[in-house]
């Protein structure tokens, strides 16, 4: 065994052998290093060579480490690993990953099968809620009025307030369509999680969507109704499929 | 990485980065799956992990007059000359303004009409960061 090279751990999928599944031809990791599989009781974790000095990653390693996965998701489905683990060996990766939580990985394994992810990003047009919000708060228009032509450094007390005024506003306007979007979207999909990403003032939604892979397009078409349904007010993204990095838990399945 | 906000090809109002930048990718993969106790760990160079973009928006007088400014800094005629009575349909009084209930409303009758009985939502997961960032 050569003590310079360890077995970087990508996620595990079901043992290929037991459930027939056929896993993507040609897919490589960092570095370009060829993929292999480490079985035990039923789960197979994915793995390639790499280095144990523990130098430094790059982005391209991480989008690597990306690619893999999804690669994984689409074909069979996969239980994502965290970005970075690196163990001595093979018999390690058994030892310390999968012999541990035999039980959990089995279920979160079949949990995820034939599944993946879509990550959904909402966001106000900024100048159209702050209209509705100018709109429908006369102490608003008239804060507005008096303090627009002043010169900067004129009604600070004003400003304050106006300001004041338009972030509850905007607050409650955020509640109120956030509900409206993820009743619209919720019941189409298996299981949602929220990303919690701090999205600026303007943000809505940052959810990931946990999708049967057979039922993707749909969903994907659903969203751009919606879009469309919103799109004077608000502005609808998503990206995926991806492999269901948020969905690892275990907890919260109905 | 161009994002474009109006419709795109297909009629779509859906945005779809493609490909992903940098920041989606950190975004999605960073701290996400299952946990090992690696031997070993890869670990982003510093620089990179700059592009994560933290915004923390927190109540504060800076934030008030930012929201104030943005609120001066509004056009409400921009939309063919209209002026705001117009525009929001003389909804003059207080509270919800009935341009946004109708939107709002517009969008659950929109989406619901036709489309199969809203069930129970699905349970509903943590992600292990937010988790992680109660703790």
């Amino acid at each position: 065994m050569r003590t310079e090279v360890g077995s970087y751990v990508y996620g595990v999928v079901a043992d290929p052998d037991r459930t027939g599944d056929r896993l993507p031809d040609g897919l490589t990791g960092l570095q370009g290093a060829s993929l292999r599989l480490v079985r035990h009781e039923g789960l197979a974790a994915v793995v390639s060579d790499a280095p144990l000095e523990g130098r430094p990653g790059r982005a391209a390693e991480l989008r690597s480490h990306g690619e893999v996965l999804d690669a994984l998701a689409k074909a069979t489905g996969v239980v994502p690993a965290q970005f970075g683990a690196v163990l001595p060996d093979d018999d390690d990766v058994v030892a310390e990953v999968l012999a541990p939580r035999v039980a959990e990985l089995t279920d979160l394994v079949e949990q995820l099968r034939g599944r993946v992810q879509l990550n959904l990003q909402a966001s106000y047009h900024e100048d159209v809620v702050l209209a509705e919000v100018v709109a429908s708060d006369p102490e608003v228009a008239a804060l507005r009025e008096r303090t627009r032509d002043l010169p900067e450094d004129a009604g600070y007390g004003e400003r304050v307030r106006l300001g004041e005024l338009v972030s509850r506003a905007l607050e409650a306007k955020r509640a109120e369509d956030t509900e409206v979007l993820l009743d619209a979207v919720v019941p189409h999909v298996d299981a949602w999680a929220e990303r919690g990403s701090a999205g600026g003032v303007d943000s809505l939604l940052d959810v990931a969507l946990l999708v049967p892979l057979s039922r993707v397009a749909e969903v994907e078409q659903h969203l751009e109704g919606l879009a469309e349904a919103v799109h004077e007010r608000i502005r609808l993204r998503l990206v995926g499929p991806v492999a269901p990095y948020d969905f690892v838990g275990g907890e919260g399945w109905a | 990485m161009t994002v474009q906000t109006q419709r795109r090809q297909g009629g779509g109002y859906l945005e779809r980065p493609a490909p992903s930048g940098l920041a989606d990718v950190i975004s999605i993969i960073l701290d996400k799956g299952i946990v090992i106790d690696a031997y070993v760990r890869v670990s982003l160079v510093g620089i990179e992990l700059l592009t994560i973009d933290a915004r923390i928006v927190i109540a504060s007088v800076d934030t008030y007059l930012r929201f104030a400014e943005a609120t001066n800094r509004l056009d409400l005629y921009e939309k063919g000359g209209k002026d705001l009575g117009e525009l929001f349909g003389g909804m003059q009084e207080g509270g919800a303004s009935s341009k946004t209930s109708g939107a709002v409303k517009g969008v659950k009758k929109a989406l619901s009409g036709g489309d199969d009985d809203e069930e129970r939502r699905p349970a509903r997961k943590s992600s292990s960061r937010r988790s992680r960032e109660e703790a």
